[in-house]
């Protein structure tokens, strides 16, 4: 296939990977070329960005998702495995990467295969972690917030005692 | 003289205007047809080498069952079966065939090494591994008795099969690094050449591996030496010129001479060398140019017929001062060298390229790519290349 071409504004260009040549890549592959093109490349492409990312979905739609798809609800035990030992890594450093097998795993951790459940199970972990993160990210700061206001003096100290006790259970 | 933009960055003019002369020609620079008089060599994925190898021994089993006088036959790769084709300007083989005997005395030492790299080559391509040449003589010592037996049978069971070596799994040690604005895939490894650091990726020579995932560079620099090497990835030269720099210390062997061929096939982008303003740098952009002679057969895969020789020029010397105490006299051999070249049909083509040898053989000077350092470190990077680059000054 041919590579793709996408127009820099600074005359330059960028090349891609025809989608159609990922169709024989490891299953994961994809999902990782998507993500490392989009934060370790994309910001360079100038004007160019917005023509890459609707191409990056399109290899999202069109190849990642129906490759795992694939797999996933399929009987080869041996690949599955293969396929979410690589997503449970890649969950763990970028948890947007794999979203979208979220809605598998339920089935996942129904099979009668230990090493799957395992996996499986560890992918869940670190959705349920990655939504601690986030959840503690915002308490903390309006947490911060709170802490302004209560040394301004605009609210009281049961209020800020209370959103402070808040803040450190969700830490602990 | 050559426009520069602020803060010393040249604009490279020359080079961008090819890269999009490239773009619109697209295919058609990309795909050759072959002189009908020349034989054609596919690059096979390890399936249909199976295939093929499959249907050779098949071949010889019926020889051997309906004459007892097997025999193979594969095309010669003798210098009158060499042939120019001038319109591709690639070094092919041609047709002639020679047959080698299995019961005559003078080829059945032939015979059975190249039945035992026969052998090898299956065993490689059923656990899909890989093998260098001197592992292959190692593998039978008593058999090879030497490497350069074992390295002509592994040739000659490629141009049996009408393969390239890298089809058969041989391949030749890793040699030649790459660095520059290029992201590549390693089975299941994305690689950035930006991120190796100045020593940059040693090109593999599992090339069946590796697939070209994101480039923006705009153009290629082909370095023959470290040194000169080293000084580009010091300086980040693609940070400021974004180009993809490769070297294979010396004459490219075959992994980087294919993987060069990958990318100026895939991302369509001017490809340039820079080597020593000497006979053997000449020879050296030659072999990327239009093949080796050992190597015709794989030409077509291994030769990048759009190289263009940026530097370093005869005509460059006194174009940009370099003082006379860093040129170097020519021996008798660099001029016995810069006449063959001469009398090459692909330099006679070429008057630009005829013009600068001739000057070298008048002043009888040859100069290393590290002459001008003579004018600071820096000058190379700085001024020559992207001057160059940006007027066109290139053969």
């Amino acid at each position: 296939m041919d590579i793709r071409i996408f127009k820099k504004k600074d005359g330059g260009f960028v090349q891609l990977i025809d989608k159609e040549d990922m169709a024989e890549w490891p299953i994961e592959l994809p999902l990782l070329f998507i993500e490392y093109i989009r934060t370790k490349q994309l910001g360079s492409y100038g004007n160019a960005k917005k023509e890459v990312e609707k191409y990056l979905d399109e290899i999202m739609t069109d190849v990642a998702i129906p490759r795992l798809v694939s797999v996933l609800e399929g009987d080869d035990n041996e690949t599955i495995i293969m396929a979410l030992t690589r997503i449970e890594e890649i969950s763990r450093k970028d948890i947007e990467m794999a979203k979208p097998i979220r809605k598998y795993l339920n089935n996942l951790l129904k099979k009668n295969n230990k090493q799957i459940v395992k996996l499986a199970q560890a992918i869940s972990k670190n959705f349920t972690n990655a939504e601690r993160k986030k959840e503690l990210a915002q308490k903390r700061k309006s947490m911060r917030e709170k802490e302004k206001l209560f040394l301004e003096g605009k609210i009281s100290g049961e209020e800020y005692a209370k959103a402070r006790k808040e803040y450190l259970t969700l830490k602990e | 003289m050559a426009k520069k933009q602020n803060n010393n960055v040249y604009d490279l003019r020359a080079a961008k205007n090819l890269y999009l002369e490239y773009l619109e020609k697209g295919k058609e620079i990309r795909n050759i047809d072959f002189p009908p008089d020349t034989v054609k060599i596919d690059d096979l994925n390890r399936k249909e080498m199976h295939d093929r190898l499959y249907k050779l021994i098949d071949k010889v089993l019926e020889k051997i069952y309906s004459t007892g006088r097997p025999s193979i036959e594969l095309p010669s790769r003798s210098s009158s079966n060499i042939i120019w084709d001038e319109e591709n300007d690639l070094l092919l083989l041609g047709k002639q065939i020679m047959e080698k005997q299995f019961h005559t005395l003078t080829s059945v030492a032939d015979i059975t090494r190249l039945m035992r790299v026969l052998e090898v080559v299956n065993e490689l391509l059923n656990e899909d591994i890989h093998a260098t040449k001197r592992e292959i003589f190692y593998t039978d010592v008593n058999l090879f008795q030497e490497q350069k037996n074992s390295d002509k049978s592994i040739e000659d069971v490629a141009t049996m099969l009408y393969t390239t070596r890298n089809s058969t799994h041989i391949v030749a040690a890793p040699k030649g690094t790459c660095v520059g604005r290029l992201r590549i895939r390693d089975r299941s490894d994305i690689i950035d050449l930006e991120g190796l650091g100045s020593g940059g990726w040693t090109i593999s020579p599992m090339l069946d591996n590796i697939e070209i995932i994101e480039s923006d560079a705009e153009f290629i620099l082909v370095i023959e030496k470290d040194a000169a090497m080293m000084r580009l990835a010091e300086a980040r030269f693609w940070r400021k010129y974004p180009c993809i720099l490769l070297t294979a210390q010396g004459v490219g062997n075959v992994a980087v001479r294919m993987f060069l061929k990958r990318l100026s096939k895939e991302l369509n982008l001017p490809i340039f060398s820079l080597v020593d303003s000497d006979p053997y740098g000449h020879y050296i952009h030659s072999v990327y140019l239009r093949g080796s002679k050992r190597l015709s057969y794989e030409s077509p895969f291994l030769a990048t017929p759009n190289i263009k020789l940026l530097g370093v020029l005869t005509r460059d010397l006194d174009k940009y001062n370099i003082p006379q105490e860093v040129r170097i006299k020519m021996n008798k051999q660099d001029e016995k060298r810069t006449k063959d070249l001469l009398n090459e049909d692909f330099v006679k083509k070429n008057k630009a390229w005829e013009a600068d040898l001739k000057l070298a053989l008048k002043m009888k000077i040859k100069a290393e790519i590290q002459a001008f350092a003579s004018h600071g470190f820096k000058f190379l990077t700085d001024k020559y290349l992207p001057e160059k680059l940006t007027t066109g000054d290139w053969i």
